[in-house]
């Protein structure tokens, strides 16, 4: 379980995030949504490790993560989807791929790797293609399949619909929310387009400049008319 | 008040007047009253001064890492050598020919060799562009093998000095000194410049493509210490520098030698005082045209491209343009102090503008401070005092040559580094106060 | 005809020096976006180190290995002490710290080994071969070198394409982020990919010393035929390295053998002016060259 408690960043004197503190539960999705620059992907990259936060702390499993360098904190279950490109077009698929486990035993990589497998099909057909021959919808699939060769315990998704197709946002989210209950897996996952995070997300937080504005259950964000109209402009 | 008036474009240019007639009244005061011998550095400090203004605004204010300076200066000298050996009138102006006019050519060919390379080079990334130059530090000198008879071939080209009869430092401009002597005296009408005799210099030890030092190139000598002009001709530590110029010369009814010719001419002038005249003469108008650049609106333009061609670009400076007129100002810096090298070596071969020049001038300019043209100036006599300061300390200590030799690369190595990597802003940045004055800290070049 | 084909030879032993030279450069290049102009400098002094050996023990393989263990270490040094701290500082700071390592190399070389021109041995013999009984251009040592130039690339390749350390490298030289992201350590493979430079060229110096004579300086024009070749190639491209390493190396070899060796720079430099003019992105590459 991902723990958040009090967590404040800023670039130079732009507080990006304010006091944010939230708990991710495993065996499900949970939903961060917010108009763009309320701070989304700072909170991803913090947590991720690729920010310093100011103050705060975050623990997964109960160990203090606050700080640490990216490739540790991937090496204590939470792995990172960041936004837009995260495939590296220059390497194969297999690459790509391998690179998520690269540090775990073959044993621990054989299987996450065919478990990504039965996840996306797709993917075993292209393993010796180069990332870049892929469609959007592949890639963005290979950038998941990549963190998911990591064996998170909790996986952060940074806008994984961004130019994609509805039908295919659908898909992946769906794909997502299984893996998630079926795995035990906290997904933290950070959408613009709130009413499709909202689909597959048991609880969600709105941030808006840098600060937590609600939080509580999908279904009472999705349905509280004067929230969506103050934060997501809908 | 004060303010308003140093801002005043006019003011700012008298101001800039002021300072360096009084720079140049106490360096002409201090060449009168020291020893030849110190004139010489003196000399040397105000030729590396020159080039190195050149440097900060390149390097410096428009971020653009060059080595090539060194191959310019050779530009500079050789155009020297050759119209003052070539011309005795001024080509369609058709006036007599003086030491003026040659520098004259001189800083013209700079130009364009400047014009050339900024078109090429100001369309290149930092470490492409260091590449491009380190290219020509190494691959222009080697244009002297290609016309032996015109540029002298590996031996180089061996010039005299001009200087006027009748005592240092009374007699200044080359007319007067002409005025003074008998019409019949071909060295004060106009310099002599011969080709060395190609026994006269020590073959160099293989093919110059073979990787020679500059120092081999010309003396078939030990190589190591980059930085001294003089031992490139000799390949000799020297002592009274110009004794080893002499050895080799063909003239023999002018003894190159100062001290021996302030002998002969039976006055109190002295050689190494007028090559540090001329350089010291040089180096202030230089240092006026480059104050005067740096701190009006061209300072600000080189140094908003280096920061950011975009948003330079958005505020209607093309950044090319910028970049290439750097380019075209180091180069005419570097050219003049070319020939004011010709001058003090009385010489010009590939030898003495080869990647070693090159590399003091970056080094001399890294350390005394590449944002500032004092940090220039502090750097040329760095250049100059440091390798001193380390021959009197090994002398003390009898450290052996092959360690002498090359302690002051080694010392000039590790201080780029370390002033790389502890104070960017070199001497001159550590004294005022730091490089976050100078320069805005903004991440640049995130690839 | 003949002549063609003996200088055409020899440009393959001479190309094959330049390939790993430009693959030193070009390793650097893609770990830590900085063009090493002190890896001549480096390679100078492992050289030196290597022909210490040799004299001491008499073993032309002791003094190889040797020398590539120092350019390991060498690499390693100066990647810690000098690269690593300077990436904080304008990407000026770096080129111009590799020159100062440059410059501090060569003088350090001249204190210990004194700065006259030292030969250094071959392995096999470095004279013409006989054949129908004309001697042709190309040495059995000629030989030698191109067969220790591809079994060093298929080293590199098998080591970059096959391993673990390989996939680290090459995905930190692509994108540091998503390698990090992954839990790939990429400071160490920065220091990894200075490591396997050093190594190379330490290689590339005691194969080209016994040509070339070896004092302080006498590496630096195969720094500017290194950089040509690596440019040529795109700088990122180890193909193009190699490629271009060895058409660099050709070219200058007719150069040199129809006019004289003193060309060599020029003729380089215009190459490299010409390309930086038509195509500074160089062929293999995705990389831009130009600013503006
Ligand atoms: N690297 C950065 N440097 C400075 N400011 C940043 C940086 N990244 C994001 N910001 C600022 O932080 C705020 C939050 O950005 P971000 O987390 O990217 O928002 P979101 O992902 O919700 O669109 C914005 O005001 C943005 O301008
Ligand atoms: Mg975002």
């Amino acid at each position: 379980m991902l723990t958040i408690e009090n967590l404040s960043v800023s670039y130079g004197s732009v507080q990006a995030l304010r006091d944010v503190s939230l708990t991710v539960p495993p065996g499900r999705v949970t939903a961060v949504i917010g108009a763009n620059g309320a701070g989304k992907s700072t909170l991803m990259r913090t947590l991720a490790g690729l920010v310093r936060p100011r103050s705060g702390t975050v623990h997964m499993n109960g160990e203090d993560i606050t700080g640490m360098s990216p490739e540790d904190i991937v090496r204590r279950g939470v792995a990172l989807v960041p936004e837009g490109r995260s495939t590296i077009p220059d390497l194969t698929v297999g690459e790509n791929l391998r690179l998520g486990g690269l540090w775990r035993t073959s044993a621990q990589r054989n299987a996450s790797e065919s478990r990504v497998f039965a996840l996306f099909p797709i993917l075993a057909e292209r393993r010796s293609m180069r990332a870049d021959t892929l469609s959007g919808g592949e890639r963005q699939q290979l950038a998941i399949g990549r963190a998911l060769m990591c064996g998170p315990q909790a996986l952060l998704l940074d806008e994984p619909s961004l130019g994609l197709a509805p039908l295919i946002v659908t898909q992946i989210l769906e794909l997502v929310e299984r893996l998630a209950r079926e795995s035990g897996m906290a997904v933290l996952l950070v959408e613009q387009n709130a009413a499709t995070a909202l689909r597959v997300a048991k609880t969600g937080i709105v941030l808006n400049l840098g600060q937590i504005v609600m939080s509580g259950r999908a279904a009472d964000i999705a349905s509280d008319e004067q929230l969506r109209h103050a934060y997501l402009g809908y | 008040m004060r303010d308003l008036m140093l801002r005043a474009p006019g003011s700012r240019f008298a101001i800039h007047a002021a300072v360096t007639v009084a720079i140049w009244a106490v360096l002409t005061w201090l060449n009168g009253s020291i020893e030849p011998q110190l004139s010489y550095y003196l000399a040397l400090a105000a030729m590396y001064a020159t080039a190195m203004f050149g440097m900060t605004i390149l390097v410096g204010l428009s971020g653009q890492v060059s080595l090539g300076n060194g191959a310019l200066m050779a530009v500079g000298g050789y155009v020297f050598a050759l119209t003052s050996m070539k011309w005795s009138t001024v080509p369609i102006i058709g006036v007599p020919w003086n030491a003026v006019w040659s520098m004259v050519f001189a800083g013209l060919g700079g130009v364009i060799a400047g014009v050339l390379i900024g078109a090429l080079g100001a369309r290149l990334r930092g470490p492409y562009l260091a590449g491009l130059t380190l290219g020509i530090a190494v691959g222009i000198p080697t244009i002297v093998n290609r016309f032996p008879a015109l540029l002298g071939g590996d031996e180089g080209l061996k010039l005299i000095v001009p200087y006027p009869e009748g005592g240092y430092p009374e007699a200044i401009s080359q007319q007067e000194a002409a005025e003074q002597v008998p019409a019949d005296d071909a060295f004060l009408d106009e310099f002599l410049v011969e080709e060395l005799p190609a026994d006269s210099a020590t073959s160099a030890p293989a093919d110059s493509g073979d990787l020679l030092t500059p120092e081999e190139a010309v003396s078939g000598v030990e190589s190591g210490d980059l930085l001294t002009p003089e031992e490139a001709v000799s390949g000799v530590p020297t002592d009274a520098p110009t004794d080893a110029a002499t050895d080799t010369a063909l003239v023999v009814d002018v003894p190159a030698d100062g001290v021996d010719a302030a002998a002969a001419v039976g006055s109190d002038f002295v050689l190494q005082q007028w090559q540090a005249s001329v350089a010291i003469a040089v180096a202030c108008i230089v240092g006026f045209l480059a104050i005067n650049l740096v701190s009006g609106r061209q300072g600000r333009v080189w140094q908003a491209v280096r920061d950011d061609p975009v948003a330079a670009a958005v505020v209607g400076i093309a950044p090319a343009g910028a970049k290439v007129s750097a380019f075209v100002v180091s180069s005419l810096f570097a050219a003049l102090a070319g020939a004011v090298l010709a001058q003090i070596l009385t010489f010009v071969g590939a030898g003495a503008f080869g990647l070693g020049l090159s590399l003091s001038l970056l080094v001399g300019v890294v350390l005394g401070g590449r944002m500032s043209l004092a940090g220039a100036a502090i750097g040329a006599v760095l250049l100059v005092w440091l390798p001193e300061l380390v021959d009197t300390v090994s002398g003390d200590r009898g450290w052996p040559d092959q360690i002498t030799n090359n302690a002051p690369n080694l010392l000039y190595g590790l201080l780029v580094v370390v002033v790389v990597l502890l104070a960017p802003g070199g001497i001159m940045g550590a004294v005022s106060g730091g490089w976050a004055r100078v320069r805005p800290q903004r991440a640049r070049e995130t690839r | 005809m003949d002549t063609f084909v003996n200088f055409f030879l020899g440009g393959f032993a001479n190309g094959a020096v330049i390939a790993l030279m430009a693959l030193a450069l070009v390793l650097v290049w893609r770990s830590s976006r900085v063009v090493n102009f002190a890896q001549v400098g480096q390679a100078m002094f492992t050289s030196f180190v290597g022909l210490t050996v040799v004299d001491l023990t008499g073993s032309w393989i002791l003094g190889l290995v040797i020398a590539i263990a120092a350019g390991a270490v060498l690499g390693l040094i100066i990647h810690f002490l000098v690269m690593r701290p300077v990436r904080r500082a304008d990407s000026s700071g770096a080129i111009i710290a590799t020159f100062g390592v440059l410059i501090a190399l060569q003088a350090l070389a001249a204190m210990i080994w004194g700065g006259d021109p030292r030969a250094y041995p071959t392995p096999v013999s470095y004279s013409g071969i006989t054949v129908f009984g004309r001697v042709i251009a190309i040495t059995p040592y000629d030989i030698f070198v191109i067969v220790a130039m591809v079994i060093l690339v298929l080293i590199l390749t098998i080591v970059l394409t096959r391993t673990k350390l390989g996939l680290s490298m090459r995905a930190s030289a692509f994108n540091p982020e998503v390698a990090r992201l992954s839990g790939v350590r990429v400071s160490r493979m920065l220091a990894a990919g200075w490591i396997i430079a050093g190594m190379v060229g330490a290689v590339a110096g005691v194969l080209v010393a016994p040509t070339a004579t070896l004092s302080p300086n006498s590496f630096d024009i195969f720094l500017v035929f290194a950089f040509t070749a690596a440019v040529i190639g795109g700088l990122d491209s180890l193909v193009g390295a190699v490629t271009f390493g060895i058409g660099t190396g050709l070219l200058l070899s007719l150069v040199t053998g129809y006019s004289d060796a003193s060309n060599a720079a020029l003729v380089a430099l215009i190459l490299l002016a010409l390309n930086l003019w038509f195509k500074p992105e160089g062929a293999f590459n995705h990389h831009k060259a130009r600013s503006v």
